[in-house]
């Protein structure tokens, strides 16, 4: 199959995924209580995008999302680089990293909100939380796939550290490290959402959840439709960033 | 060591005045509770592990199924692995006041919800470990006279193992992880339950027992798994194609959990 | 001037022959049409005889070791192993031994060796036999609980040897097995190769880059041209067996490799 016939079969697939979507609902097949028609859906997401309210949670979740991401990653990228450079420090980490992935981060959300209470810098701070290990991970694993091989060449022709750094380090790393940067972004989106949902006054997440509880149906799929996009495309994007910049790699 | 000096900061720090007990109540105190109360905890580490051992089924069983499925079939693994990976940008927790929604906040809700969340992952995980088992295996094998059906008994079930058993670690720890969140978030039962009601009453110590068995449940688990999966190291080391630039770590990366 | 004469085919009716191929062209799709990968290839191999083939990568000797083996059908042209034709592979009459020795990594070696065996499900007592003799012939004995893993290069090869034989096949299909060894285990296989073949009087036909592992292997050296393949020369090795690794340096040696070598570079 060609890369248009694939693409094709897979439109098609979404059309007939969207197409159930919106009949069997209407013709009673799936209770329209519990899952709204599409059109019914797509028509009250097009009411929410003008809402302020709506505004001014996108806004709300948004900021924590960056303020937390651009805490996350350079702290991260500083102590990833570090446990393998340092020894010390990775003896420190090393542990904790090995665990960390197979416990639930989000059991200490109560520890978060006990210290920050419920409002935006709690959200930050567990978002935070929540992505640094994987960009401390995906950090040190990129020092470490720096071929020793490239070094020793650089070394053999009198380069600087600082000229080992750029030269060789950072296109060395750079592939690997763009696709921590994506994996955060997912961990990271969890975690405000995760967050939100929990205990929160304002944001997307929050705002879901009340809609959940209410059984305002259409308007739950109208948000979880609107955030499943937002993260689809801000993953495709960088995903293109990563293939323009992994051409090297086999 | 570190997990020692854990443990003894956990005691210090919050007698001594450093740490609010509010916030982190002494490691005695937490033990002490959680002996006083163990009934209660104990009831609720069964709801929950009910709930994780049918969600496995879900995001296990499915999952690896499904993944070798795809993953071995060509033209489904380039028709749809793409689209699930995709997907995977999307953060689950979002569809769970739907799982509440339609099915109530008793156990079902979960298991559902967390067979889903686990099952994506364990899925794409399965779907790409398929494709490194060795296509030599299988042309020796018919070199030597094997039948179809010797083929997939003789070579590619022993092949697939490993994957199977990574999918199975991976399921375990997200349905857990899974189990857990929606416990938190809307729930009547279960361990994550007991963190959220205990958190808004402001007890600070029974927040943390339950927390610690969360804890030491998934570690055990985590442990168990690893354990099963050293003991098969004959299948792991050779036998895999070895990819030019292969890098574990970011092959891994995108299958672990992110709650 | 010593002067090596073509192998004339009317030497072989001295010897029953094992395998006879006629008029064998093979085309395949790619990806831009139909492309010949072998064009008219006919030989035949004495029984017993130790047969090189040597060419350019891609001139298609593996896959007409495949079709030799039964693992891939030829567009046109007739394969005949002892007297009948290989439409599937037959264990029992040919044995191939790959150059990645796809040893199985959950069995131990000698549970390879018997793999062959436990496919047509024989008895428990020949599997066992036949293993052990194989292992003992192979150089192995005493290393038959160990798994692949715990195996050097070499050793997994030989256990790949003794997985073709077991079954007893007269033919022996091998491609490029040494390929993946260092320079010296290289060598050392290929002696111990000889003399697996002069004890068993096996018919192999073996595939190699190596020109020098050619001569020294060889009763005869089929040279292949580039895609389409085809045979382009047929060169008997006349030294005297059984080989050692002193003819390495004698003239004869270096002509032989050197008149491969004129073939493969410009065919005629």
């Amino acid at each position: 199959m060609t890369r248009l016939q694939l693409i094709l079969a897979r439109l098609a697939l979404l059309a007939l995924v969207l197409g159930a979507w919106e009949v069997l609902p209407r013709a009673g097949i799936l209770n329209p209580a519990l899952l709204p028609p599409l059109g019914d859906v797509l028509h009250t997401l097009a009411g929410i995008l003008m809402r302020p309210a709506f505004h001014e949670a996108v806004l709300v979740s948004g900021a924590e999302f960056l303020v937390a991401y651009s805490i996350a990653v350079p702290l991260g990228l500083a102590i990833g680089v570090l446990t393998v450079e340092n020894d010390y420090i990775g003896e420190i980490f090393r542990p904790i990293l090995f665990y960390v992935f197979s416990v639930p981060k989000s059991i200490f959300l109560p520890m978060f909100i006990l210290v920050f209470g419920i409002g935006f810098q709690q959200k930050v701070a567990y978002a935070t939380f929540s992505t640094i290990f994987v960009v401390i991970m995906s950090a040190a694993a990129a020092v470490e796939s720096v071929k020793a091989e490239h070094l020793l060449v650089a070394r053999s022709y009198g380069a600087t550290r600082a000229q080992i750094l750029t030269r060789v380090y950072v296109p060395s790393m750079m592939p690997v490290l763009l696709e921590a940067l994506r994996i955060s972004m997912i961990f990271n989106f969890t975690g405000v959402m995760i967050a939100e949902m929990y205990a929160s006054r304002t944001g997307i997440g929050q705002m879901i959840e009340n809609w959940g509880e209410n059984f305002q149906m259409p308007q739950l799929f109208s948000g979880v439709i609107f955030l499943a996009t937002v993260a689809i495309v801000l993953n495709e994007i960088i995903r293109a960033l990563e293939a323009k910049c992994s051409t090297w790699r086999t | 060591m570190i997990f020692v000096a854990v443990l003894a900061l956990w005691e210090i720090l919050p007698r001594a005045g450093l740490i609010a007990e509010l916030f982190l109540p002494p490691l005695s105190k937490t033990l002490t509770v959680l002996f006083q109360d163990r009934m209660q905890y104990a009831m609720a580490m069964l709801v929950t592990l009910y709930e994780v051992g049918f969600a496995m089924l879900i995001a296990c069983g499915g999952g690896i199924l499904i993944g070798a499925v795809v993953g071995g079939i060509t033209l489904l693994r380039k028709l749809l692995l793409p689209v699930f990976s995709s997907l995977y940008a999307v953060p689950i927790v979002i569809l769970y006041p739907i799982f509440t929604a339609w099915f109530g906040i008793g156990s079902e809700s979960k298991i559902l919800f967390a067979g889903v969340y686990g099952f994506f992952p364990v899925m794409l995980s399965t779907a790409a470990g398929i494709r490194t088992i060795d296509e030599q295996f299988l042309l020796a094998a018919r070199s030597m006279g094997a039948t179809v059906p010797q083929q997939i008994v003789r070579v590619i079930i022993p092949a697939a193992i490993p994957t199977v058993l990574t999918g199975l670690r991976l399921g375990g720890a997200l349905t857990i992880i899974g189990v857990v969140v929606s416990e938190m978030l809307t729930s009547a039962a279960g361990i994550g339950y007991l963190v959220t009601s205990y958190r808004t009453v402001l007890d600070s110590p029974h927040v943390f027992a339950a927390v610690l068995m969360i804890l030491v449940f998934s570690i055990l688990f985590d442990a168990l798994a690893r354990f099963v999966e050293r003991r098969t190291i004959v299948w792991q080391t050779a036998g895999r194609r070895e990819r030019a630039g292969s890098r574990p770590d970011a092959r891994v990366a995108p299958a672990v959990a992110a709650a | 001037m010593q002067h090596v004469a073509h192998v004339n085919l009317a030497h072989e009716d001295a010897n029953p022959v094992a395998l006879e191929i006629a008029g064998l062209s093979h085309v395949y799709d790619g990806r831009e049409g139909q492309v010949p990968a072998l064009d008219d290839i006919s030989l035949s191999v004495g029984a017993g005889r130790f047969t090189v083939i040597v060419g350019p990568s891609g001139c298609g000797k593996t896959s007409l070791l495949m079709m030799m083996a039964g693992l891939r059908r030829q567009t046109t042209g007739t394969i005949l192993c002892a007297g009948r034709p290989m439409p599937d592979p037959d264990p029992q009459r040919v044995g191939v031994v790959f150059q990645e020795a796809s040893l199985y990594p959950w069995l131990t070696a000698l549970d390879n060796i018997e793999f062959p065996l436990a496919l047509r499900h024989a008895p428990r007592e020949e599997r066992c036999r036949r293993a052990d003799e194989m292992l003992n012939l192979v150089g192995l004995q005493g290393f038959g609980s160990r798994y692949p893993h715990e195996l050097s290069g070499g050793m997994k090869q030989r256990v790949s040897i003794a997985r073709g034989l077991v079954q007893d096949p007269p033919v022996l299909l091998m491609d490029e097995p040494f390929a993946a060894l260092d320079e010296q285990t290289r060598m050392t296989m290929g002696h111990e190769l000889l003399r697996i073949w002069s004890m068993t009087n096996k018919t192999v036909v073996f595939i190699t880059h190596s020109l020098t592992e050619a001569v020294y292997l060889a009763d005869e050296v089929l040279v292949m041209s580039a895609r389409p393949g085809r045979i382009i020369d047929r060169i008997a090795i006349t030294l005297p067996r059984p080989r050692t690794y002193e003819m390495m340096a004698t003239d004869v040696f270096g002509r032989l490799r050197d008149r491969i070598w004129q073939q493969i570079r410009s065919p005629a």
